[in-house]
């Protein structure tokens, strides 16, 4: 579990990032943080694995504050996908990069070389391909397929999707949803709702180092007030399930002005066309 | 929070005097530093260039500069205690001795490269870098060409610091202890992160020079840039300081 108990943090004395946050994310949670940007989205993120320490305040992993341990122990636990995989690349072919982070933990051997190979087959990579001549989307997935073989219990990915086009971004959706499926908990930065909508089932909602909505995705979602804190749209299907009721009043409380998702406004749509 | 020799707005007499006569004065500093072994003077100096950033506001830096000066002087000031026997002795060693002068000698030091390093170093925080390489094209008749290469140079410093604390941050994340050990660990776990630095400079070298050539790089004169950087009094006063200063330590070491 991972607990933020009225934390402040800043990079300098002078510029605060954090104002007091405070939440709880359980294990297996597939939690998502959206925000413009300066929000202090990435910086909770950072203080969950402790690159960033707290000023006031506590960061509680397993009930252990972050203070007390070194981001290279917390490595363990909690996996860290940053926005540009060039930063998390460093060696010269794709199995090598895979056991990087065997070696940083001093667990090489053949679990870690079988874990390699594992992943190299459901990921499709060649093996012996220089990671920095792949393109930014193959570099992304392998930047997450370097956490995904480490098997960490909580995965931290900042903004995961920027730069995929559609096809790498379902694709590293769908192995991040199979890795919450399997039991990690999944904690997402991302500024496509879109996104959000499809793949969590928790938002927290933070603007100016604050939060300003926490809850499951859609009842946020369909907060357009703590939306509109944030400067945020929610997604196309529930705009419009938002709009109908504004433009026809016997829709209030018809099941297309409750629609999530594409799949339930069809359905309402169908229901109603059949009245 | 501004990074490496990144430029800092301000409204200082240093922020508005011409970009060249700001490297004059920090270049003929400097010599003037290295011409003299008096101490006073030296330590005269130190303090007129602590006065400087003090005026424009830029204490942080320079003492955190005067700090990674102070690291490397040390390490030299300790070979010329150990390797320069003069004066009364006051330690015996088996090649040798040290004595007072080898401990002027190692103050001397000290107190040089302090008071040299703050001008150059505040000369690049209080000049925007288009400015230094405009000056340069308008003033000296620099080609372009060569002092974007300067300014690009120093532009870049910065921005490849960044990139390797945010490569060593990643790769802490990843179990890399950077976090722990001593600076033989760090330096030992550094190397190989230099790929993935050489990589990422090598691509973004590449993006701004073919920025620079779709940006029409080629057809750049000394006439292209529109403002003008013509001396005014407190330049050539700056100047007149800068060589009065010279002077000085030249006749202190001559005397």
């Amino acid at each position: 579990m991972i607990e933020f108990r009225d934390v402040h943090a800043s990079y300098d004395e002078d510029i605060k990032v954090l104002d007091g946050v405070s939440f709880q994310i359980p294990d297996g949670e597939f939690v998502a943080f959206v925000g413009t940007n300066g929000a202090g989205k990435s910086t909770t993120m950072r203080l969950m694995n402790g690159l960033l320490k707290p000023d006031a305040g506590q960061v509680l992993l397993d009930g252990v504050p972050t203070t007390e341990l070194k981001t290279s122990q917390i490595a363990r636990r909690v996996g860290f996908l940053f926005q540009n995989p060039d930063s998390q690349i460093c060696c010269s072919t794709v199995r090598e990069e895979l056991l990087f982070g065997f070696k940083a933990l001093g667990e090489e051997g053949p679990d870690a070389e079988a874990a390699v190979d594992g992943v190299i087959r459901e990921f499709g990579f060649d093996a012996d391909a220089d990671p920095f001549l792949l393109n930014r989307g193959t570099r992304q997935l392998l930047a997450l397929a370097s956490i995904v073989v480490l098997a960490p219990p909580v995965v931290i990915l900042d903004e995961p999707t920027t730069g995929l086009d559609f096809r790498e971004c379902m694709k590293v959706m769908g192995i991040i949803r199979r890795l919450n499926e399997v039991g990690a908990t999944i904690v997402m930065v991302c500024h496509d709702m879109e996104v959000v909508a499809d793949f969590a089932r928790r938002v927290i909602v933070m603007s100016a180092g604050a939060v300003v909505d926490d809850g499951p995705t859609f009842d946020v979602l369909r907060n357009p007030h703590a939306l509109g804190r944030a400067s945020l749209i929610p997604p196309q299907v529930v705009d419009i399930s938002l709009a109908l009721p504004l433009m026809d009043e016997r829709l209030v409380e018809s099941p297309v002005a409750l629609a999530n998702t594409l799949d339930e406004m069809q359905a309402a749509v169908s229901e109603e066309a059949g009245r | 929070m501004n990074g490496f020799l990144e430029y800092v707005p301000g409204d200082s007499l240093l922020h508005r005097l011409n970009p060249m006569a700001k490297i004059a004065f920090a270049v003929l500093f400097a010599i003037a530093c290295f011409c003299t072994s008096n101490l006073i003077f030296l330590a005269a100096m130190l303090v007129l260039g602590i006065a400087l950033a003090a005026s424009c506001k830029m204490m942080r830096p320079a003492l955190g500069l005067m700090k990674a000066v102070l690291a490397f002087s040390v390490i030299l000031a300790v070979l010329l205690l150990l390797t320069n026997p003069s004066g009364d002795v006051l330690v015996e060693l088996p090649w040798g001795y040290v004595g007072t002068g080898s401990v002027l000698a190692a103050l001397t030091t000290i107190l040089r490269l302090e008071a040299a390093a703050i001008p150059l170093f505040l000369a690049f925080y209080v000049t925007k870098l288009t400015d230094l390489s405009n000056a340069a094209v308008k003033v000296l008749h620099v080609p372009y060409k060569y002092a974007f290469t300067f300014a690009s140079t120093v532009h870049f410093i910065p921005v490849f610091m960044n990139d390797m604390a945010a490569i060593m941050e990643a790769q802490t994340a990843r179990g890399v202890e950077f976090d722990q050990g001593g600076i033989v660990k760090k330096v030992r776990l550094m190397v190989p992160l230099c790929v993935p630095l050489l990589v990422s400079s090598v691509r973004k070298t590449n993006s701004a020079a073919i920025a620079a050539e779709v940006r029409g790089f080629d057809l750049r004169t000394r006439e292209s840039g529109y403002k003008a950087y013509p001396l005014t009094v407190a330049d050539v006063a700056v100047l007149v300081l800068a060589v009065a200063l010279l002077a000085a330590a030249i006749l202190l070491q001559v005397l």
